[in-house]
């Protein structure tokens, strides 16, 4: 018994000893004098191919492994040279020739007009190839590579071209996937053509690139950039303050106010690409104009929907829903990050908050006010009640419905908050028309395209009940005829000024009510990330632009040989060593006393 | 050194008829039974998992696309894939055939088999949940036994009091002050543990490997072990109780033997067998992985998978992990009821 319990302490202080042996072995980090940028995100990979990648993390990663016909420029955000070197249009705008650069493989392979047409062929030919990115390739007729040149073939003129959001993939390496829909892509290293090369992806754990040394552009000046999976945003900030990463994008205003006051961390706080707005129930119609869902009468009046924005104090909004980190919204869904493109509400077309205008506008309009204070339509069938829909589990839409509330009661209309799960939400708000106000947002990319076509006729739901997408159910002849002109239009000013119209048309139509434009909230260690270029240079986002530039120019502090630079990580692995080492001798020795005085007690 | 003292059974003992070959038959028998009644249920479950994933809300290829723009053709491409276009009957059959043969279909989120996928998860989430549960009994055990037999002492108290706090607490929330305090730090105390996964991202090889992961495991572990822990010491604590004032307990006691052999040797024996079959029910949960817990720690085990196909939702993957997690469950429940039926002879007489 008593050998038992020497065998017992002597592996008690092996283990101690064999703690700090490895606490020296841990010091000696694998990525000793490496550069290595570890960025934080709180989703992780659906999938290694980028024809099958959906989730915003995946297809940041494959920007920063692969290469664009075009990328937007750093500075302007307009469509430069990425793989493709220079382009011509043909006179009616339907054929697009590209110079593909002389660029080489992370393999050492030369990059042709060959990849880039397997890639948009095997997308135009295989429904699966078409999961990530299907609509890039719907107008396309023809695509056919002669040496470096790649001439596409369209079927309508589509000035959006340049926008190009489809990864070129190496026609050596991918043509010998035969199944699309089940391949998984986890080869290592990948055969990529942009700065970075996947080496390693453990499933929802991490992501390790290497920087790219055949990149045409140059090596980046960091060796590695890993990407670390958080499950729960809090346990992210937590790791950033900690040091176990070092940026983080895509920050709420809660999280971002917990890093504000860190002195090692860069809070990041610059104007978005993202709008906020209220989508209004003006009448949801399908494809075939027959009407659905059960949204409230009173608000298929334009004096209604224009009441509602009146009564709006946005920046108050701003200011008590968004913590300050936002801009109030005086003009549509492109926010004002987008120089080109933005348009802002001036003169007699601006709503301003005026409750008192709004309660004009609805009693010359006939809205009553009953006795209860609460308006009825005028031909006194129903009140004006009107539910709000917004998200389950989002805290600033349950502060958001409150201010709302409050806003239009000063009007004579009573809001009711109805919560969803998002499949719920985007069934009922996006194909189904059950609701009245709903909460809706959307990110913007550099071409407001996508963002416009979301409001199109043909994106409301077909007949069969069948979703297309549509964000407000509108459907107006005024736009879709701008939309088809912006198509045509190649010249870049003249095409801005149709989008801009497109957007005044939104804001005095009021099917949707913009509210405000959040911030870009990111943060990162000033003790690690030297230096950092957003996108646009000019106070632009660094991980929430989802461009490859911020990663690219990236530079960091080496990590010091002997392991004391990493800080955090060595002395935890010491103290934890030490603990441990500590916790097993107290039980041996408590064990061992405990015996020692039952055994005494039995003697006697 | 002190020899083991004389097999301590009094119940058995005293309950049991002599004769072992019946008995022996009845445990077989009793089992079979038990094992029949497992099947149904298993076979109710499969059945039960294919209706109630139908019923929730939302078009799972709509919520595939999320939010992007996808054709008609590439919808219906999607739904043919995933068989959505067969009549519910169909469909059914189909899965019933294919659960049998362990083939639980493609995630359509992850677009890789859901076996496939179990099997991945299946290893962390045993680590983490089966030493929490190792830890938590053992706890739970000793506490409640202490506890139970000084009842009302100071010791009682303390520890009922404590594991009590601790079961109420919210586990989300308790995950997280670990976290601020023994992963970051509060004040002049460093970060001690790491808080994010199984491993570190440059995990060393070797034994240091096992220590990385061994750290990782400390939060996890303790979150999960302070939640529950009291359960345990609850069931042992009354169940100890219950036998303190047994006639046997007296006569072990006028033997002379000391108040601790007779607790060791006479009434923890007796009073444990409540705590037994808990403890198989739990081992049933243990594959379902503690949902929260790894989604704070962002532990790569089947509750993190769960919590991602709810998430999506992805429905193979949900049918997937909710069939394993309802299978594990009725098998142990019927462990437990034979395994019980082998301890305690009362049981099997009745």
């Amino acid at each position: 018994m008593r050998k038992w319990f020497a065998r017992l302490a002597t592996l008690g202080v092996a283990l101690l000893v064999a703690g700090q042996g490895t606490t020296a072995a841990l010091a000696q980090d694998p990525a000793a004098g490496k550069k290595t940028v570890r960025v934080g995100a709180t989703q992780s990979m659906d999938s290694m191919n980028p024809f099958l990648a959906v989730r915003l993390v995946s297809t940041s990663i494959h920007r920063w492994m692969y290469g664009y016909l075009t990328v937007p420029d750093s500075k302007t955000l307009q469509p430069s040279p990425d793989l493709a070197e220079s382009w011509t249009t043909s006179e009616d705008g339907l054929t697009w020739t590209f110079k593909i650069r002389a660029a080489k493989w992370s393999d050492g392979k030369p990059v042709t007009a060959e990849d880039a047409a397997w890639t948009f062929n095997k997308m135009m030919t295989d429904e699966a190839a078409k999961t990530a990115n299907g609509p890039a390739v719907e107008n396309f007729e023809s695509v056919t590579a002669s040496g470096q040149d790649l001439t596409i073939k369209l079927k309508a003129p589509q000035a959006s071209m340049l926008e190009n959001p489809v990864p070129i993939m190496p026609k050596h390496v991918w043509e010998s996937v035969t199944d699309m829909a089940n391949y998984d892509a986890e080869k290592y290293p990948t055969v990529s053509s942009g700065p970075y090369i996947a080496v390693e992806h453990k499933k929802d754990q991490h992501v390790k690139l290497q920087a790219n040394p055949n990149y045409w552009r140059g090596k980046p000046k960091i060796d590695e950039l890993q990407v670390v999976f958080y499950d729960n945003p809090q346990a992210a900030i937590a790791g950033l303050k900690n040091g176990d990463i070092d940026l983080i994008g895509r920050l709420q205003p809660p999280e971002f106010e917990a890093i504000q006051n860190d002195p090692n961390i860069e809070a990041w706080n610059t104007q978005g690409r993202r709008a906020a707005y209220l989508q209004i129930n003006h009448g949801a119609t399908t494809t075939d104009d027959k009407p659905v869902g059960d949204g409230h009468p009173a608000l298929k009046d334009l004096k209604v929907r224009q009441a509602l924005h009146y009564a709006i104090d946005k920046q108050k909004l701003v200011t008590e829903v968004q913590n300050g980190l936002a801009k109030p919204a005086d003009g549509s869904i492109v926010p004002p990050m987008y120089k080109d493109f933005f348009w802002e509400a001036t003169g007699d077309t601006k709503v301003t908050y005026d409750p008192a205008k709004a309660n004009k506008i609805l009693d010359d309009a006939g809205y009553k006010k009953g006795s209860d204070g609460v308006r009825t339509m005028p031909d006194g069938s129903r009140k004006l009640e009107f539910r709000f829909t917004i998200h389950t589990d989002t805290p600033i839409e349950d502060k958001l419905a409150e201010y709302l509330t409050g806003f239009f009661k000063e009007i004579g209309i009573t809001l009711t908050t109805v919560k969803l799960d998002s499949s719920k939400f985007s069934e009922e708000t996006g194909v189904t028309g059950n609701f009245d106000i709903a909460i809706s947002g959307w990110s913007v990319n550099p071409d407001p395209e996508e963002v416009m076509a979301t409001h199109l006729c043909s994106r409301r739901p077909a007949p069969g009940g069948e979703g297309g997408g549509t964000e407000s159910f509108f459907c107006d002849e005024t736009f879709e005829k701008l939309y088809q002109e912006q198509l045509k239009e190649l010249d870049r000013p003249k095409r801005a000024e149709i989008l801009k119209q497109m957007q005044e048309r939104l804001y005095t139509q009021a099917p949707i009510i913009a509210i405000y434009y959040p911030n870009d909230l990111e943060g990162y260690r000033k003790d690690r990330i030297t230096s950092i270029t957003p996108i646009p240079e000019d106070k632009g986002l660094l991980y929430g632009g989802s461009s490859y530039w911020p990663f690219y120019t990236v530079d960091a502090k080496a990590t010091a040989a002997s392991g004391g630079a990493s800080g955090g990580g060595s002395n935890t692995g010491l103290i934890a060593g030490i603990a441990g080492g500590v916790v097993a001798v107290g039980l041996v020795v408590f064990l061992a006393t405990r015996r020692r005085k039952s055994t005494a007690d039995e003697r006697e | 050194m002190t020899a083991p003292l004389e097999a301590a059974e009094p119940a058995v003992q005293a309950a049991g008829p002599g004769d072992e070959r019946p008995t022996r038959r009845g445990t077989l028998q009793y089992a079979l039974s038990k094992a029949g009644g497992a099947l149904f249920s298993i076979a109710m479950v499969i059945v039960g998992t294919f209706f109630v994933f139908r019923l929730l809300p939302g078009d799972p290829v709509r919520n595939l696309a999320q939010g992007r723009n996808m054709t008609p053709a590439q919808l219906d491409l999607e739904r043919r894939r995933l068989g959505l276009d067969q009549p519910m009957i169909d469909q059914f059959f189909d899965f019933v055939g294919k659960t049998l043969r362990l083939d639980l279909g493609i995630s359509y989120e992850y677009k890789r088999p859901v076996l496939d996928l179990i099997g991945e998860r299946l290893g962390p989430t045993l680590l983490l949940a089966g030493t929490g549960l190792v830890i938590a009994v053992s706890l739970g055990i000793w506490q409640g036994t202490r506890a139970g037999w000084r009842h009302g002492s100071r010791f009682d108290r303390f520890s009922t009091g404590a594991s009590l706090v601790l079961w109420s607490v919210p586990t989300f929330w308790l995950g997280l002050l670990l976290m601020m305090v023994f992963g970051v730090g509060i004040g002049p105390i460093p970060g001690l543990f790491p808080f994010r996964g199984i491993e570190s991202v440059d995990a060393p090889d070797g034994f240091a490997y096992i220590l990385d992961v061994a750290s990782h495991m400390v939060l996890p572990c303790l979150t999960l072990v302070a939640v529950v822990y009291a359960q345990y010491l609850l069931v042992m604590r009354s169940s100890l109780l219950e036998e303190v004032s047994q006639d046997y307990v007296t006569v072990a006691r006028a033997k002379g033997l000391r108040d601790d052999e007779v607790r060791r040797r006479h009434a923890v024996p007796n009073a444990l067998l409540p705590t037994v079959t808990l403890v198989f029910m739990r081992i049933g949960f243990v594959v379902g992985g503690a949902v929260t817990v790894e989604t704070i720690y962002t532990w790569p085990g089947l509750g993190q998978l769960f919590y991602e196909a709810v998430r999506v939702p992805d429905f193979t993957l949900m049918q997937g992990t909710f069939l394993l997690i309802t299978v594990a469950v009725v098998v142990m429940n019927t462990l437990a009821d034979v395994v019980y039926h082998m301890l305690d002879p009362r049981v099997r007489s009745a």
